[in-house]
């Protein structure tokens, strides 16, 4: 086949939002659970919400975004109405944030995170659920209910409009393993770290000489340089990391996502076209600091529980050095003992960084350019 | 618009350098950019486009057939219409709604219970709409449209004797060309495929309603295919989905008989403008298995979605599919078996024996097997693509 026709057919799948799967009527409640405070979003899908509390203003069969932002007091109203929380004995009064779009496999679908304050801590949470059943019986609010490491589900909406669910706090050895293996898994998943990573750790086993590169003689050097790279980004993530988890500072995410691609490019660039070559741990700090933003949204998605900030915020960053240190324990010998073969020098290192670079300008041009939603 | 000029934009880049793109959006992890939540750029750009029967339009209608049954009936039948021809799920839960009160009634009016149903039979509640039917035909014992649903739903679940008495009581009321072919569908998986295929064929055309004439060509087909002569089949489906395009059991079939050939391209052509249906989805991503090509892999993770989705709604829909999804694509033939004798359970058409057999013998379970092959044996249902299933292992 074609390999051009392939990729047309593969963007078009992408760019358009045609391939939808139809499925049951479903509203998406996401609940996390800070102590007294509650954050989350309710997702309706646009159909859903036209036949609800009609949106087409026009009437001509298809919903805009201005139509159904014109609609968003009316939307809220409507939420409000048919969606209750609170604890066994006193509610928690829902105060919404702006709506915007999410795109899922079935259509476009209304997304409005809120947040709620409840009089005493959360540890009974009391849901009543009704939205869309008067149109659609057949409706059902899929509940995520994050608590901190913790998280459930619960299928709300249908014959019972109110169930309870149970909120325990959980204790500080299972917060810290969970957290750890979060961190872990997060670089291991994380392909973008990995791969700034990789682009630092590629030439970390030559030396520039007389705009060329040589492989180091012995392994202390070559060990050093790696210690102090790996060494220079964790110091920096973790500064960040911290800074950004309790709240100090707060970068958002479009911002961070794309400077931590272009992190990648340049990082990558620079093997190919050396501009620093001496102090390479300087750009991993450089760049570290920025990468902390990253993980530090991803902790954000998971919640830090209330008692146990600290301690999970530890665990989490001690987590991410130990998945990277297994990386680059796994990497470094493989390296090490390619590096006097003409194939690391001429294949390996320019060709594996052209890669690298070109693989994080996509993601650049994804995260900076093309809209979400 | 400007999102329409970056992705040009960004088309043209990647086109310019085909390959190297193409290995570049084989690894990159797309959903991360794409999913979050946002604001679109443009006040105009469309979110929805509304279904005929969607629309918030639609409630003054339904707000009259609270209390007016002579609204409430055709009102939910046009919505069953609507989800057998779109294969959209909410419309099932809007003829429910419009059902609601009436189901409230004492008694219940026969042609609510009917469409009740109906609406179960889809849900693949099986013992529920029985139990509707049940009180239907009570009230109105010659309510020809409760025997057909009860012959059909006796039928998938395997109850061939029940099926044939059901399809009996219709002689009285129905169509004779009807009657007919509920007896021999059900007389072609019970023993006797070889003369029912020959009185399908005999079925005169003339006089037959559209409805009735793709019920047989898929009749037809079906047999066909059991007695292993593909040509025929294929001829037989052809024909029906040229006048009912919107049957998508047939459709299904079909997709089904191409796909044993190996011919994916003729599938993702018949399926073109059907990958919203879960059913539909599996075949497509099926075929460009069989092409070797990564363009299912969209498909692939959609549904996967919706099938977790399904699970967590606690529904069993698409059990069937399922499986074979979790065979074929996901190949993970225990899980695959799971699901195959879930459904097993609930339903006993000759491709959910195909399923289970296949399924049981991936995963090495001769015994998962034993219930289907002690099936066929009992009612004598006779498919060639069971066959290589059903002999004694030596």
């Amino acid at each position: 086949m074609n390999t051009r026709a392939v990729l047309l057919a593969s963007l078009a799948l992408l760019l358009s939002p045609a391939a939808w799967a139809h499925v049951a009527s479903n509203g998406f409640l996401v609940l996390q659970v800070h102590g007294q405070q509650l954050s989350g979003s309710i997702e309706l899908a646009v159909r859903d919400v036209e036949l609800a509390i009609g949106v087409d203003a026009n009437r001509d069969g298809k919903v805009t975004w201005g139509e159904l932002r014109a609609a968003e007091p009316q939307l809220m109203r409507y939420v409000a109405q048919h969606l209750s929380i609170g604890t066994p004995n006193s509610s928690c009064p829902i105060d919404f944030q702006s709506l915007q779009v999410n795109q899922r496999v079935d259509g476009n679908y209304a997304w409005l995170p809120f947040s709620a304050q409840c009089p005493q801590v959360v540890r009974q949470l009391n849901i009543r659920y009704s939205l869309m059943q008067d149109v659609d019986p057949s409706h059902r609010g899929l509940l995520t209910l994050v608590n901190g490491p913790v998280s459930q589900t619960g299928v709300l909406g249908g014959a019972d409009a109110a169930a309870l669910y149970s909120v325990d706090a959980p204790s500080r050895a299972r917060a810290f393993v969970e957290y750890l293996q979060a961190g872990i898994w997060h670089i291991w998943s994380g392909i973008d770290h990995l791969l700034f990573l990789f682009s630092l750790l590629l030439p970390a086993v030559l030396l520039r000489n007389n705009a060329r590169w040589e492989p180091v003689a012995r392994a202390r050097p070559a060990f050093l340089s790696i210690l102090k790279v790996v060494t220079a980004f964790t110091l920096a993530h973790s500064i960040t990391l911290s800074l950004a988890a309790l709240d100090v500072v707060r970068l958002p995410s479009r911002l961070t996502e794309s400077v931590i691609a272009a992190s990648i490019v340049v990082a990558a660039l620079n093997n190919i076209f050396p501009l620093v070559t001496e102090n390479r741990a300087r750009i991993a700090f450089a760049f570290g600091l920025l990468h902390g933003f990253g993980f530090a949204s991803v902790l954000a998605d998971m919640g830090l529980p209330h008692a146990a900030r600290l301690i999970c915020l530890l665990a989490f960053n001690l987590g991410i050095e130990t998945g990277q240190l297994a990386v680059v324990l796994a990497v470094m010998p493989i390296v090490y003992a390619l590096r006097t073969g003409v194939l690391y020098r001429r294949a390996i290192m320019p060709w594996g960084s052209a890669f690298i670079a070109a693989v994080a300008l996509v993601w650049l041009v994804q995260r900076a350019f093309l809209p979400t939603g | 618009m400007r999102c329409k000029q970056v992705a040009s934009l960004v088309r043209e880049w990647l086109t310019g350098r085909t390959r190297l793109a193409l290995l570049l959006l084989a690894i990159t992890p797309l959903n991360a950019a794409w999913s979050a939540p946002g604001v679109p750029a443009s006040d105009a750009q469309v979110l929805a486009e509304l279904p005929v029967g969607a629309r918030h339009a639609s409630m003054p209608a339904r707000e009259l057939s609270r209390s007016r049954l002579d609204i409430a009936l055709p009102l939910a039948q046009f919505y069953l219409a609507r989800s057998r021809a779109s294969g959209d799920l909410r419309y099932l839960g809007y003829a429910e709604s419009v059902l609601q009160p009436w189901v409230r009634h004492v008694p219940v009016p026969p042609e609510v219970l009917v469409l009740e149903a109906t609406i179960l039979q889809s849900r693949h509640a099986f013992d529920a709409a029985l139990q509707q039917l049940d009180l239907a035909l009570q009230a109105q014992p010659d309510n020809s449209q409760a025997w057909l649903t009860r012959a059909t739903v006796l039928r998938v679940q395997g109850r061939y004797a029940e099926a044939l008495a059901a399809c009996g009581h219709l002689a009285a009321q129905a169509d004779a060309a009807i009657t007919d072919l509920c007896h021999h569908g059900v007389a072609g998986l019970s023993g006797h495929l070889r003369p029912a295929y020959a009185a399908t064929l005999a079925l005169p055309q003339q006089g037959l309603a559209s409805e009735a004439r793709a019920w047989r060509y898929s009749e037809l087909g079906e047999m066909a295919e059991r007695l292993g002569d593909d040509a025929a089949a294929e001829h037989w489906f052809t024909e029906g989905l040229q006048l009912a395009p919107e049957d998508f059991y047939m459709r299904a079939a079909c997709a089904d008989l191409l796909l044993r050939h190996g011919r994916a391209a003729e599938t993702l052509q018949l399926l073109a403008d059907y990958g919203s249906m879960e059913p539909m989805l599996l075949r497509i991503v099926l075929a460009h298995r069989l092409l070797g090509d990564r363009q299912g892999e969209q498909s692939r993770a959609l549904l996967s979605d919706a099938f977790d989705v399904e699970q967590q709604r606690g529904e069993a829909v698409h059990r069937r599919e399922q499986a074979r999804f979790l065979l074929d694509v996901e190949q993970q033939p225990s899980a695959a078996l799971v699901a195959a004798q879930e459904n097993w359970r609930v339903q006993r058409e000759p491709d959910d024996a195909l399923i289970l057999l296949r399924t049981a013998q991936a995963a090495h379970r001769p015994d998962a097997a034993a219930p289907a092959l002690l099936f066929l044996q009992q009612q004598g249902l006779e498919d060639v693509r069971l066959e290589p299933y059903q002999r004694p292992v030596s």
